[in-house]
């Protein structure tokens, strides 16, 4: 398949991954849908790499994926203790800095 | 043999959509679930379709990582977040600032087509138009990544494995039941 049919199928999952940080409420469902948005950035580097024959953008994209991982780890224990002072994780609630 | 040659074959075709269909289906699905087990499945579901499409662009090795720390590790994270706070949504979506939320998907949607026009408008360009079906000889395999990890861009892989060490402390540290008095015991 050509290049530009893998960047057309990276961009509508970025924007799937837009739609739903924006509109979900649950801090759980917000961490996916980021987890989309990163895959998506993932999928145009490479797309990208095999159009330029470069394979740089499969490192970049290793350590996307490296961020990722980082990223749900200190997500995950930022809503998890959210969810122990709150009792609920749903952002909209959330925002004050005391405790 | 060139590498523009003629239209790819029925099967990588076949196989294109068929991954991309699953793509964006499980993405949907993932961001619309009121259960967050479902979502997580469907995003396991959108996550292997990916790394297919990875594979499509013979980024093996990506591909294999792919499945590896995202379905596999991330996932296993996501699960035991979900076991500690398991509720259902009753109101998925808020309604208070409804009007600027939905104001700022359109927004979005609105840039993404007029950044798919561009795209369809340059599809002629040689980096957007080659083919993907014909490989190159040993790109993007364990042993050509690797070499490139560790000659070219060995000091950015040795500073994730920092990040990454940052990311675990922060985690346990943010994890923790906070003790009024600040004992760390």
């Amino acid at each position: 398949m050509p290049g530009y049919a893998y960047i057309l199928v990276s961009l509508a999952l970025f924007f799937i991954g837009t739609a739903g940080v924006l509109l979900r409420r649950n801090a759980l469902f917000v961490l996916m849908s980021l987890e989309l948005q990163l895959a998506a950035g993932s999928l145009a580097l490479l797309a990208f790499s095999r159009g330029l024959g470069d394979e740089k953008g499969h490192v970049v994209a290793f350590f996307v994926m490296a961020l990722a991982a980082a990223e749900a780890a200190v997500g995950l224990a930022i809503v998890v203790s959210v969810y122990r002072t709150r009792k609920k994780i749903d952002l909209d609630g959330v925002n004050e800095l005391r405790n | 043999m060139s590498v523009m040659a003629s239209a790819p074959s029925l099967l990588a075709q076949i196989a294109f959509w068929v991954l991309a269909a699953g793509t964006l289906g499980f993405a949907l699905l993932t961001i619309t679930r009121k259960s967050a087990v479902a979502a997580l499945m469907a995003l396991v579901g959108s996550f292997c379709a990916v790394a297919g499409l990875y594979a499509t662009l013979s980024a093996h090795f990506l591909a294999v990582l792919q499945v590896l720390v995202y379905a596999g590790a991330i996932m296993v994270l996501f699960i035991f977040a979900v076991m500690i706070m398991s509720r259902d949504e009753t109101q998925p979506v808020a309604l208070r600032g409804l009007f600027l939320r939905a104001a700022g998907v359109l927004a979005a949607g609105y840039l993404f087509y007029r950044v798919a026009w561009i795209v369809a408008l340059e599809r002629e360009a040689e980096v957007l138009s080659r083919s993907t079906v014909y490989p190159i000889p040993g790109f993007g395999t364990v042993a050509s990544v690797g070499r490139l990890l560790f000659h070219d861009f060995l000091f950015p892989f040795e500073a994730v494995s920092i990040l990454l060490l940052v990311a675990v402390v922060g985690g346990v540290l943010l994890a923790r039941p906070f003790r009024p008095g600040g004992g760390a015991s």
